[in-house]
């Protein structure tokens, strides 16, 4: 009986233990403006304002003492494997919950986006399309994301279209399966709700042997123009090639929504 | 008898100092941890590892809030409104009943993971467990927010927006009417949930209201937050392991598009208010059908949600449940793909 009533006492603060490591994250992160690494900013608000009830209640629950009549009541017999699988599954959350403390934030790496196929999706809604950018002032260019250029790059691979106009783009390299010696991709994640339907998107840049000087993972600056790509190899069409490729650190906001 | 009485109310109300400090304690703790260890430089995992937390981190952080709101609405559903309010004014005819409940979710509007808890607290208050089960699977569909972000993406003429509601609701409904033909509701239950329903609203004039929401607040973290956690790990672990590339070439074949859909919805657990935009991109290259799919079958059946269900419902149920929404949901997807 009494192991019965530990195991109820062990599962009621667990699930406390589990709603606190995910509340205090979840406070920190934003307090630090951090949950946009996992979430879209506009949901940071709801999220804020839940974690803060949620700690309301959690507080509320050390000043109340165990329903132990109730819990009694409730006890169930134990089936023959239910020993093991709750150890399995109790290391497991204390595994995610590790992460969720202990473990530093990051974003979504190379990993990601090499599984997810870089530019594998069609054109979003809201990503620049042909006959806006053919319609925009020169100096606007500049100012186009990873995702913009992407975008156009799907659309059309007319040369012409893409002359005189400068790109200037932040993001990660990732490598090109085709052609990995000789072209990277400056890749950003594209994030609709969260990190999970994290989607990379990425401008081919054509500089042979990059991996002199760079590694995939990180984060560069590429000024150039777009022509028809040199790489044989390479799917790709039309690729950046750059005038300069300068080293940054990662931007505190590194995905695009 | 009377002392008993007392004896109780001693226990549920007189608040407990050492467990205030000892728990405000601990979580200045876990605030001290997760403040510090930035501090202490990078961790260089591998990036499989790296991604593995940081999926699993994204699918609890988006889901908490719903999941707590869930959590309240319950709470607000068994302590605080009046049962006549919600069993009362249903009709008494199973089919209208089961029809009304799957429109719940506009009053309610909290995505497929919030609605778990809520589901539970519908059977304590009284539901049967069919009629649950058609709110739980219409209201991640059935609710504004979710017929707002579709229409918006989609048209709201569009097939893909009517194949979603009018599919979202027959699904529901179908799978509440075969349920309710089984003849022990009970034994579609868990035992420790099946035990919880069961047991007499004893302790009424003990506790007050607030400390019964409490009671209920922990109670409900003790059996979901496990289940989240696993089912976050899980759900990160898939992504990390499958590549998207053997789903992505199969999207203009009418059969096989619709079942890389469900593959990618079971996968993906992303939450059903949001979806629509997250598989708009995808529209360019897979059949219409298949993406009418994602968006019904996603709602209800993924792996974050089947961890979450597993909390109130036997394991068999589960496995007809997903069977059952993954025929009905290619149905839609076949007809919308030979047909549209």
């Amino acid at each position: 009986m009494w192991r019965n009533r530990l195991w109820r006492s062990i599962q009621r603060w667990q699930g406390i233990a589990l709603v606190i490591a995910a509340l205090v994250a979840t406070v920190w992160l934003a307090w630090t403006n951090q949950l946009i690494l996992y979430i879209n900013p506009s949901y940071i608000v709801f999220t804020v304002i839940m974690g803060a009830i949620g700690l309301v209640f959690v507080v509320a629950s050390f000043v109340t003492k165990a329903d132990h009549n109730h819990d009694h009541d409730l006890d169930e017999p134990r089936r023959r494997f239910s020993g093991p699988l709750s150890v399995v599954a109790t290391l497991l959350t204390l595994f995610v919950a590790a992460g969720l403390v202990v473990v530093p934030p990051a974003t979504l790496t190379t990993a990601t986006a090499d599984q997810r196929v870089v530019n594998s999706t069609g054109v979003g809604t809201g990503t620049k399309t042909v006959g806006a950018a053919a319609s925009a002032p020169t100096g606007a260019f500049a100012k186009f994301t990873v995702e913009d250029w992407s975008s156009l790059l799907r659309q059309t691979t007319d040369a012409s279209f893409y002359q005189n106009k400068t790109a200037d783009v932040v993001g990660f390299i990732s490598k090109d399966p085709d052609d990995p010696d000789n072209v990277f991709y400056v890749t950003r994640f594209v994030i609709t709700c969260c990190a999970v339907d994290a989607q990379p998107v990425g401008v081919p840049v054509y500089l042979p042997n990059w991996k002199s000087t760079l590694r995939t993972d990180q984060w560069v600056k590429v000024v150039g123009a777009f022509d028809t790509n040199p790489s044989s190899k390479s799917q790709q069409a039309i690729a950046l090639v750059p005038t300069s490729t300068t080293k940054v650190d990662q931007p505190s906001d590194p995905y695009l929504y | 008898m009377g002392t008993r009485v007392e004896e109780r109310k001693r226990v549920f109300r007189a608040p407990t100092i050492t467990g205030l400090v000892v728990g405000l304690l601990g979580i200045s703790a876990v605030f001290a941890v997760r403040a510090l260890t930035p501090g202490l430089g990078k961790w260089s995992l591998p990036n499989q590892l790296q991604d593995l937390l940081t999926l699993s981190i994204s699918v609890i952080v988006e889901s908490l809030p719903f999941v707590i709101l869930g959590i309240l609405l319950s709470i607000a559903v068994q302590v605080w409104i009046p049962d006549r309010w919600i069993m009362r004014v249903l009709p008494r005819n199973a089919f209208l009943r089961r029809t009304v409940i799957s429109f719940l979710g506009i009053f309610l509007p909290v995505c497929e993971c919030g609605n778990v808890p809520l589901a539970r607290g519908l059977i304590v208050k009284g539901f049967t467990v069919s009629e649950s089960m058609t709110f739980l699977l219409a209201a991640p569909i059935l609710n504004p927010i979710t017929i707002l972000t579709t229409g918006q993406a989609f048209g709201f003429g569009s097939w893909v927006f009517v194949a979603r509601i009018v599919g979202g609701f027959a699904i529901a409904n179908i799978l509440g009417w075969l349920f309710s033909k089984h003849p022990d509701q009970d034994s579609l239950l868990t035992d420790r949930f099946a035990a919880e329903c069961r047991l007499p609203d004893a302790h009424e004039h003990d506790q007050t209201r607030w400390q019964k929401s409490v009671e209920l607040f922990t109670r409900e973290c003790g059996v979901i937050m496990p289940a989240m956690f696993i089912g976050s790990l899980v759900a990160g672990l898939v992504q990390v392991a499958v590549p998207r590339a053997i789903l992505l070439g199969l999207g203009s074949n009418p059969v096989w598009s619709i079942l890389a859909m469900m593959a990618l919805a079971f996968v993906i657990s992303v939450c059903s208010t949001v979806d629509a935009f997250f598989i708009l991109p995808f529209a360019s290259t897979f059949m219409p059908g298949s993406i009418a799919v994602f968006l019904v079958f996603g709602p209800i059946i993924d792996i974050k949600m089947l961890t979450l269900m597993r909390t109130t419902f036997t394991a068999r149920v589960l496995v007809r449940l997903t069977v059952i929404v993954g025929l009905l949901s290619a149905l839609i997807g076949l007809v919308i793909n030979y047909v549209a």
